[in-house]
């Protein structure tokens, strides 16, 4: 009874040393970029096709770069 | 100026921009490489994590905001007055 109890135990210790390794890793690692870094220039066409590029902003206008999902996504 | 960046083709954002009446220019990351440099391309998924940037006149990084946060706007925008009011000084 004792021995059956003690296997028990260890078994649960073995299944609960299993589990964190078993969830899914999440994706937490984000942008390496810091404030104050400089953003990395880029030329992407817009919808229309129209190549947009991000230091034709430069001394004109502040830019808020918005990384979506996909689209049709709600996000 | 806001600058709406996906992996989408131009294709998609055009119809997506025409069916969510966006006016700003949508831009397609098509071949991963700005996602990439940015550092927020989800590796297993091939699509970047949504994260805003608020970038200054002067082309550096004031403010960033990254997964759940970039949903909300707000913060984007405060930094956005806080640019417009350090200009007028």
């Amino acid at each position: 009874m004792l021995r059956r109890a003690i296997w028990l135990l260890f078994f649960l210790f073995f299944v609960a040393s299993l589990a964190p390794a078993q969830q899914p890793q999440q994706a937490v690692a984000t942008t390496h970029l810091k404030v104050g870094d400089v953003a990395p220039d880029f030329t992407l066409p817009d919808q229309n096709g129209t190549p947009v590029k991000l230091s034709d902003f430069r001394g004109k206008k502040n830019v808020v770069l918005a990384f979506y999902v996909l689209a049709f996504t709600g996000g | 100026m806001v600058l709406g960046i996906s992996v989408d083709s131009r294709f998609a954002n055009k119809e997506f921009a025409e069916k969510i009446g966006v006016k700003f220019p949508l831009l397609s990351d098509f071949t991963r490489k700005v996602s990439k440099e940015y550092g927020i391309l989800d590796d297993e998924r091939q699509f970047a994590r949504r994260t805003t940037f608020v970038v200054d006149k002067e082309g550096k990084i004031q403010h960033i905001e990254a997964g759940g946060g970039a949903i909300d706007p707000t913060g984007a925008i405060q930094m956005c007055s806080m640019l417009k009011q350090k200009e007028t000084k």
